[in-house]
């Protein structure tokens, strides 16, 4: 198995390699395409080189950009994990909570985060607090449907067993549902990191004078497509990174799966 | 303290319309090893459900110690017919789930699961996870999570029902084993005759829906019991005719 | 399913209570609205009902309520379908010959972690303001989204179903039609499921970056003139698409693979 895998591994680098060879050769070398309209990868990698630096167009290095997305980004997840996941498992352990809390939470959950963005900036402003509330709102809907579901994956047997032992309703729900909950409750937390990023870029490319999203819009209106595609990049790296970083986290929280 | 442990008074469970328990009465003695045995469906695990109250009896009572069953006084251990460890704990932890959830204090809980594991022969693998685990290791697991709450009821239910047979004799000695050295109480409920017959003290032959109880057998073989000798023998077939419906 | 679940709890009682705690919330919303500052800033959900009706008569901009669903709709299914026919074909090839796999999977993981929305502004400039730059975001986003889970479909499929098929006979075309096939196609949907939901969110936001029509635009729109209600409008309609979107794929999953439904 091993070694006929390795045998496409070739396959793969010439694949990268003829994509790029490609793009430069058309871009830079011939220049059929103008550098208004798709840019050659020597010309983004040298935009980018000067944008960890520079200000111009748009204001702050790219690195002030990354900061301040990051910022908003990672505020409204945090937000949405503390508030969405024990709301999510209360909803499937409590009857009463998921009789009257589930109707206005299916209520606001087909409504995309980003779709909030408007309303939030005419009541909190431009400044932070519309963003990280729209954020919020991103991250909390993953969250809630997660742990919702990994506490309705708890077994019965494990739920007798506690019984028989004398558990009390709420040791069975610390003891019993939350573990086999945890798994899912991971993932709506990397499902959730995902939906905040992508929010967070759209609220910037709204209504913003800092971050990633702003960085790109801006680009866009003074044809500067080598701006938009650094920025592109950077956003991919940077949630593959955490997405990367989660599942680490996962790895060591997750116990006695077989690997 | 009284002789009798467990005291079940005209015990009938319905749901809805159907009859399963149809006014079962029994006693069992203290320190007894009781076998229940009965066609399969019959209601045996419903009758189990009954006493831990994960049902409620329909009519009737079930007394422990001459009080209305309470879990949380009662010191009850069930061992379920499906496997019913925890993956997400290790093979000591899911043994101290009991201790746990009774609170016990830490070191009590430490000396309890050292003593339970050597006494299963776990004491190796106490860092393992069920899944890195054969099945009857996982049996195991679940049978010292029992004993470690020192249970003065145990209730089983068909717990060797899906294991080879060579893997069922050896895990059945060891429970003889640890039920001698405790001095628990076992309500073993089967639908394999040589099992009851090998394991238990008294016999309990229940009827098909809805259940009933047909006979009481005592069964005062010596241990270790010998499948093959005409004495148990003539007991197998004795409860065999009783069991059978057609 | 544990017993907790509602399955006890008989349905006139749900909808009662789902009914009680809508109605308190609305109302508190309502009251709040007309008696505190939040009435400044924030419309009551009585206009908001009531101008999503008018709104179906009377047009916001050029168009009548309706008519902006169904321009995003009308993009929505054209990037959708786009994407997931490429995403179905190319997950599947990638998934079943390992050659296309090593020569896709670089690219494809180049592409994938980047938010469909963070192309808005380089289709922009390659596709212009119309519509084909609103296709390409959403098929983007549908493309991603089904790759993956078509891919994981045919590595899911059971090795002894296919030893067993090899067993009979069939040679690489039969097992590839009559058993990797039928096997991914829940993988499939779970795919499209989140592919559905995913280019709705986009087309909203591709809407509010650059649009003269559709529901992102009214939501912008309202943005622009401070108006609240319009807002309010544009996210009800957006809400009641998303959902009906989500209520109509698993129908369709549902009817196509009655053998497997995921969940309950």
């Amino acid at each position: 198995m091993a070694s006929k895998k390795k045998s496409y591994v070739w396959l793969s680098v010439l694949s990268l390699v003829v994509f790029i060879g490609i793009w430069y050769l058309a871009c830079d070398v011939l220049k059929l395409t103008k550098a208004s309209t798709l840019p050659g990868p020597v010309t983004v990698v040298g935009t980018f080189i000067d944008k960890l630096t520079q200000t111009a167009p748009d204001g702050a290095t790219l690195f002030q950009h990354i900061g301040s997305s990051l910022q908003i980004a990672m505020s409204g997840w945090a937000m949405g994990v503390i508030i969405g996941t024990p709301l999510g498992i209360a909803m499937a352990w409590y009857k009463k909570i998921d009789l009257y809390a589930r109707p206005l939470f299916d209520l606001i959950r087909p409504v995309p985060g980003l779709a909030w963005i408007p309303l939030m900036i005419l009541l909190f402003g431009i400044g932070l607090t519309s963003k990280i509330v729209t954020v919020f709102l991103s991250a909390f809907v993953p969250c809630v449907l997660n742990s919702y579901t990994g506490i309705r994956q708890t077994k019965d047997v494990h739920l007798w067993v506690g019984q028989t032992f004398g558990a009390s309703d709420f040791q069975m729900l610390m003891k019993i549902a939350v573990p086999t909950s945890l798994p899912l409750v991971m993932t709506g937390v990397r499902v959730a990191l995902g939906a905040s990023w992508t929010c967070i870029v759209a609220a910037e490319m709204l209504a913003s004078t800092k971050g990633l999203g702003y960085m790109i819009q801006q680009a866009r209106g003074i044809y500067r497509p080598d701006i938009i595609i650094c920025g592109m990049i950077t956003i991919g790296v940077i949630g593959a990174l955490f997405s990367w970083l989660l599942t680490l986290v996962e790895k060591k929280v997750i116990k006695g799966v077989k690997r | 303290m009284s002789e009798t442990i467990v005291k079940v008074n005209h015990m009938t469970k319905k749901f809805g319309d159907l009859l399963v328990l149809n006014d079962v009465s029994f006693d069992v003695r203290r320190g007894e090893f009781l076998c229940i045995v009965g066609p399969t469906g019959c209601g045996k695990t419903t009758f189990l459900n009954c006493i831990t109250k994960l049902y409620e009896p329909t009519s009737g009572e079930i007394l422990i110690n001459d009080k209305p069953v309470d879990l949380k006084q009662d010191n009850i251990a069930y061992i379920f017919q499906e496997y019913s460890t925890m993956s997400w704990l290790t093979v000591e932890q899911n043994v101290a789930f009991g201790l746990e959830i009774k609170k016990k204090p830490k070191d009590f809980i430490k000396k309890e699961v050292d003593e339970v594991l050597e006494m299963v022969g776990l004491t190796k693998y106490r860092d393992y996870y069920p899944s890195e685990l054969s099945t009857s290791m996982l049996q195991r697991v679940v049978i010292a999570r029992a004993f470690a709450v020192k249970p003065q009821l145990l209730l089983m239910d068909e717990p060797y029902g899906q294991l080879d047979v060579d893997l069922r004799f050896r895990l059945e000695d060891e429970l003889l084993n640890l039920w001698r050295q405790t001095g628990t109480t076992v309500i073993f409920i089967t639908h394999n005759i040589e099992e009851a017959v090998y394991l238990s003290q008294n016999i309990l032959v229940l009827t098909n829906k809805p259940t009933t109880i047909k006979a009481r057998l005592e069964n005062t073989l010596p241990f270790p019991r010998n499948v093959t000798s005409p004495e148990f023998i003539k007991i197998r077939s004795e409860v065999t005719d009783l069991i059978k419906w057609w | 399913m544990t017993g907790r679940s509602l399955k006890g709890v008989g349905s006139y009682r749900k909808i009662g209570a789902a009914a009680i705690s809508i109605a308190v919330f609305l109302l508190i919303w309502q009251l709040a609205v007309m008696f505190t500052d939040v009435g400044i800033v924030m419309v009551g959900p009585v206009e908001v009902i009531g101008r999503f009706f008018v709104s179906m008569v009377e047009p916001i901009g050029h168009d009548t309520i309706q008519m902006h669903i169904l321009w995003s709709l009308s993009r929505v299914m054209t990037g959708f379908i786009l994407g997931s026919v490429l995403g179905i074909v190319l997950g599947i090839l990638m998934g079943w010959f390992r050659p296309m796999n090593a020569l896709f999977r670089p690219l494809y993981e180049i592409i994938r972690p980047i938010p469909p929305i963070a192309w808005i502004p380089l289709s922009i400039v390659w596709f212009g303001i119309g519509e084909p730059s609103k296709y390409f975001i959403i098929f983007l986003a549908a493309f991603s989204a089904i790759t993956m889970n078509a891919f994981a479909g045919v590595k899911a499929v059971d090795p002894e179903l296919i030893g067993a098929a090899r067993m009979l006979g069939a040679n690489n075309r039969q097992v590839f039609t009559t058993i990797v096939l039928p096997s991914c196609v829940p993988h499939i949907f779970a795919g499209l499921q989140i592919a559905i939901g995913s280019s709705w969110a986009t087309v909203v936001a591709a809407e509010m970056v650059r649009a003269s029509q559709g529901v992102g635009w009214v939501i912008i729109r309202g943005q622009d003139s401070n108006s609240t209600v319009q807002i309010m409008v544009g996210i009800v309609a957006v809400g009641i698409v998303g959902f009906a979107l989500a209520v109509l794929m698993r129908w369709i999953e549902a009817r196509l693979c009655a053998w497997n439904v995921r969940g309950k």
